[in-house]
């Protein structure tokens, strides 16, 4: 019953986890939300919570690996990192969302012009 | 392909530590808060404020577990395993549901299972030989009669054997009863006379010795015999030296030279004692192998791989032609035809059978109708639930997910306890089924039975199950929760649901009453149907003489006229003749005759009647009536001229509007063919192929001209059976000790036995109709009482505006009308449809009996109205103060 558009959705927001963790190094959940608000200057309303289902599915194709330590303020928290398959895959996926929105760029850009 | 293995594989693991991932989630979202509570702290919120904060940024946490539970799990098992539970936990608080849900099922699912197992025994396993779908019936046929399949006379089956192309070998088999002596008491056996390539042909090894070769077919070979493994073992002791000695058949010494597996049966499946003889040594069917007239030899032949059924005909047209242009008298007009050996066996069962299936398959429909009926009661009570639930934050999916569960663990209980009721109807049906039901394969609830069931214990609650599903999903939280749990609030589409279910329950149930009904007019039709004869006190028994020993017809007749003088000579025992063959119970013998002076106009012309010999007494013994001429008496004998005696059937057939009373008729059965005898009476038709089958011409023959190898005898007395049985025993022992007396029976028993098959399926679909109407009932019964729950407010409100008690009586009945006439208005098109596939079951009734169809709808109009009365006068009897509180 998945919808294409929810894959959609899913699938950017894996990658976007994805390359905050290349882009950042080790971080915890909260991190990585913290994170994805700045970048996105807030546009991205999203519930905090919903970056854990990216990370399940992350860590299920071991794109990323987890591990407990200590956060910035001494608190026990689980940080997660990105693996070398994980960076491998992030390559291809970029590559592959270019090509994408590159199309779909060009797509919109004839719609405007008509 | 890699990734998804992967993911699966965790989330295996995940669902084997499904508690510690959760305990961890739990903490990895609580340290997230904390930090996020923090933050807010730093921005200068209060502590409480910030965990608010933090808690509504973070989202939902029941949500987000949940979420994180079925990523960890397999997607469909884990949370199907949280539903069963729960459903367990349902169905445990509502045993009353529960236990009519189950039970309504199982009864469906348990007929179901019980009449397929039937159904894959005897239509669908194959046969228990090697290759079985190579075996074919090969029958020669006359074009007008192309119901029935005949044999073959020697010289053409060795034709066919010699000319064919198309099968690896052909074997021709014909069936014969032998005295056995020398083991204990002189006891028949029954014996297959048959062409050497027998069990090459079935590709079957014996247990000890060998099987037939082609010189034990030839004349002149010694006498061998086969033996199968059980009558070894119960008749010989299992005598491991058995192989090369001698045994005595008729009289005859026979050398054992094999003994075939008692998983072997040929040609009768459920024969397991038994012995195989070559035809060249029968003493009656030997003497026939050089006449070319005659079909008494069944054929089977294995079909070569790779030739086609079409090929296969054509090349016995081909064989029939040339057959018809060398020998015209024995052939001309006979085509050769050829069927699959199972289609054989299973003949007139097939469709049958199939009629039963397809009405336990309509039982399990009102089965699930009844079910989802009731489910769709529970989901109103259950709304307030389910939009909790909702609220909560479950998905449309999620509940309708949980539903189904709900009715899969329904599905699965009803399954089990019907296929503990199949396991016992089989037991059942085994001992119910007539022996005429070709049992091909043991009837058992085997793996495939097994999976039958529980494919349809699946289906069956995907059935019930999606249709409440469906509409709880649909419904409106915010109305459900502010209804309050009252019931009064059914939306218009459930009822209609609900009243669509019950109408349906009732036009089902109509295609089967009518079904059953039909089948019982006819069966009671057949039963009382005339047959020409009356067997009231008439008792018969077998005495067959070894013809080795009696083998010329004088002696025979000696023999016969011995017996029946000292039989009548004993006291109530005057009535007593001898006749071959009796009718019903012993089949029917067809002969072709010539009218002297009228040959036939055209070759295709066949001029058959079915034959019979007879002593003087026979016809009184019967009570079969003389139309003209005179019976036979004691100075038709051999040397007097030959006479017969044919039946009103012939005479009208073939000597319309003439006496036929001094005419003449050329026929004959061995051993003396073709004399031609003078008409000197005309007897009353008799019905001596079945019951069911119109009398047609018939020609009798005095017994002391055409006498057999043995005395079938009927005998009409006052005395008991068993006195009768006692006292024909004594005479034949005073004759000759060694011949043995079989098969004593009652007449009217075989009578009745030959119409088991109609009596177990006109009883089958008898029950299957009263639990379709029972379980019909039901459902009304809930769809009636349940609307009147609904109404108690409404009916209170009536009865304190001042509606009498009739006029509300009146309304809950008249509501109960209205379904089931909107039941019968879709059941006469279905009935219509469905009656004319029981067609050819039917005897002396039309598919369309308007009768049948007036009953069963008066019938069910009166069940309904009964269902509905119930709740009816509980709707009469509602006191309007209390209705009125009544939510």
């Amino acid at each position: 019953m998945g919808s294409s558009k929810s894959d959609i959705l899913q699938g950017t927001l894996d990658l976007m986890v994805l390359k905050t963790l290349e882009a950042m190094g080790p971080l915890h959940g909260y991190g990585i939300a913290r994170r994805l608000e700045q970048i996105s200057d807030q546009l991205l309303a999203i519930n905090q919570g919903t970056i854990y289902a990216s990370l399940v599915r992350l860590l299920q194709q071991r794109w990323i690996s987890a591990e407990w330590g200590a956060s910035e303020n001494n608190r026990k928290a689980k940080f997660y990192s990105i693996t070398k398959t994980g960076r491998k895959q992030l390559a291809a996926e970029e590559e592959n969302w270019e090509k994408i929105s590159g199309v779909i760029g060009r797509i919109l850009g004839l719609a405007a012009r008509r | 392909m890699w990734k998804r293995l992967r993911s699966i594989y965790s989330r295996i693991v995940g669902t084997i530590s499904g508690r510690q991932l959760d305990q961890d989630f739990k903490q990895e979202l609580e340290s997230h808060l904390v930090m996020l509570a923090d933050e807010n702290i730093r921005r200068g919120m209060t502590p409480d404020e910030a965990e608010r904060a933090a808690r509504i940024r973070l989202g939902g946490l029941a949500q987000l577990k949940e979420t994180n539970r079925e990523l960890h799990g397999l997607p469909i098992i884990e949370p199907f395993f949280q539903d069963a539970r729960y459903a367990l936990r349902m169905l445990r608080k509502n045993p009353g549901f529960t236990a009519v849900a189950v039970l309504t099922l199982a009864l469906g699912i348990g007929a179901n299972t019980a009449i397929f197992s039937v159904v894959y025994a005897v239509l669908l396993k194959p046969l228990p030989y090697a290759n079985a779908g190579q075996l074919f019936f090969v029958f020669q046929q006359l074009p007008q009669d192309a119901k029935s399949g005949t044999g073959w006379s020697y010289p053409n089956f060795a034709e066919l054997r010699e000319q064919n192309h198309i099968f690896s070998e052909v074997v021709g088999v014909q069936n014969h009863q032998l005295t056995l002596t020398g083991q204990g008491e002189p006891s028949v056996v029954n014996t297959s006379v048959v062409t050497p390539e027998l069990f090459s042909l079935f590709e079957e090894k014996p247990l000890a010795g060998r099987i037939f070769f082609t010189d034990d077919g030839k004349r002149g070979a010694p006498a061998v015999v086969i033996l199968s493994e059980n009558l070894w073992r119960n008749t010989f002791g299992a005598d491991p030296k058995i192989i090369g000695s001698s045994i005595y058949l008729d009289q005859r010494a026979f050398t054992v030279v094999g003994v075939m597996p008692a998983k072997f049966r040929f040609p009768v499946l459920t024969e397991s004692e038994q012995l195989w003889i070559p035809l060249v040594q029968d003493p009656l069917f030997g003497s026939w192998m050089n006449r070319r007239a005659g079909h008494w030899l069944g054929v089977t032949g294995r079909l070569k791989p790779g030739v086609s059924l079409k090929q296969a005909q054509a090349e016995l047209d081909t064989i029939s032609a040339g057959l018809a242009k060398e020998f015209p008298a024995e052939n001309a007009g006979w085509t050769i035809r050829i069927m699959p050996l199972q289609d054989r066996f299973v003949s007139d069962i097939r469709s049958a059978l199939l009629v039963l299936l397809g009405a336990v398959g309509l039982v399990l429909l009102i089965a699930c109708a009844n079910i989802a009926n009731l489910l769709l009661t529970r989901a109103v009570s259950r709304s307030k639930e389910i939009a909790v639930r909702t609220a909560l934050g479950a998905g449309r999916g999620r509940i309708i997910r949980q539903l189904l569960s709900e009715t899969a663990v329904l599905g699965l209980l009803g399954g089990a306890v019907g296929i503990a009721l199949a396991y016992w109807g089989v037991q059942a049906l085994s001992s119910l089924m007539p022996a005429t039901v070709p049992q091909v394969n043991a009837i058992r609830v085997d793996n495939l039975v097994l999976a039958f069931a529980l494919v349809l214990s699946a289906l069956a609650s995907a059935a019930f199950g999606l249709v409440p599903a469906a509409f709880a999903s649909k419904s409106n939280i915010q109305m459900s929760l502010r209804e309050g749990g009252s019931r009064s609030g059914e939306s218009a589409n459930r009822r209609r649901a609900r009243r669509f279910l019950a109408a349906a329950e009732i036009a089902l149930a109509m295609v089967l009453l009518v079904a059953a009904g039909l089948l019982m007019r006819s069966f009671s039709k057949l039963t009382s149907v005339g047959p020409g004869f009356d067997t009231q006190q008439v008792v018969k028994a077998d005495i067959s003489l070894p013809q080795f020993q009696y083998s010329t017809p004088p002696q025979w007749t000696a023999f016969s006229d011995e017996l029946l003088a000292r039989i009548q000579a004993q006291p109530g025992m005057k009535d007593s003749a001898v006749v071959t063959p009796r009718p019903i119970a012993d089949g029917f013998i067809n002969l072709g005759f010539d009218i002297v002076g009228h040959p036939p106009t055209s070759q295709a012309e066949s001029r058959t009647a079915d034959y019979a010999s007879v002593s003087p007494d026979y016809f009184r013994v019967m009570g079969i009536p003389l139309l003209s001429g005179r019976f036979f008496n004691r100075q038709d004998i051999p040397s007097a001229p030959p006479v017969t005696l044919i039946s009103k059937a012939l005479a009208q057939r073939y000597f319309p509007n003439q006496d036929p009373v001094g005419k003449r008729l050329t026929f004959g059965f061995p051993p003396a063919p073709g004399i031609a005898r003078e008409i000197v009476g005309v007897a009353g038709d008799v019905r001596d192929v079945s019951l069911g089958q119109d009398p047609g011409p018939m020609m009798y023959v005095p017994y002391a001209q055409a006498p057999f190898w043995g005395a079938n005898l009927v005998v009409k007395s006052t005395l008991s059976p068993s006195a009768v049985a006692t006292a024909i025993r004594h005479e034949v022992q005073k004759i000759d000790k060694d011949v043995p007396v079989t098969d004593v029976a009652k007449m009217p028993d075989l009578i009745d036995a030959s119409v088991s098959q109609q009596r177990f399926r006109t009883f089958l679909l008898g029950l299957f109709a009263a639990m379709a109407l029972a379980l019909a009932g039901i459902g009304i019964f809930g769809v009636i009482s349940y609307s009147v729950s609904c109404r108690t407010n409404e009916i209170g409100i009536r009865v304190a505006l001042g509606a009498s008690r009739r006029a509300i009586l009146g309304m809950i009945l008249r509501e109960t009308l209205v379904l089931a006439l909107a039941g019968l208005a879709i059941g006469v098109p279905c009935v219509l449809a469905a009656a004319h596939l029981l067609g050819h079951l039917l005897f002396g009734i039309s598919v369309n009996d308007p009768i049948t169809l007036a009953v069963v709808g008066f019938i069910l109009a009166a069940v309904a109205a009964l269902a509905g009365f119930l709740p009816a006068r509980r709707a009469m009897l509602v006191d309007p103060m209390i209705a009125l509180r009544h939510e």
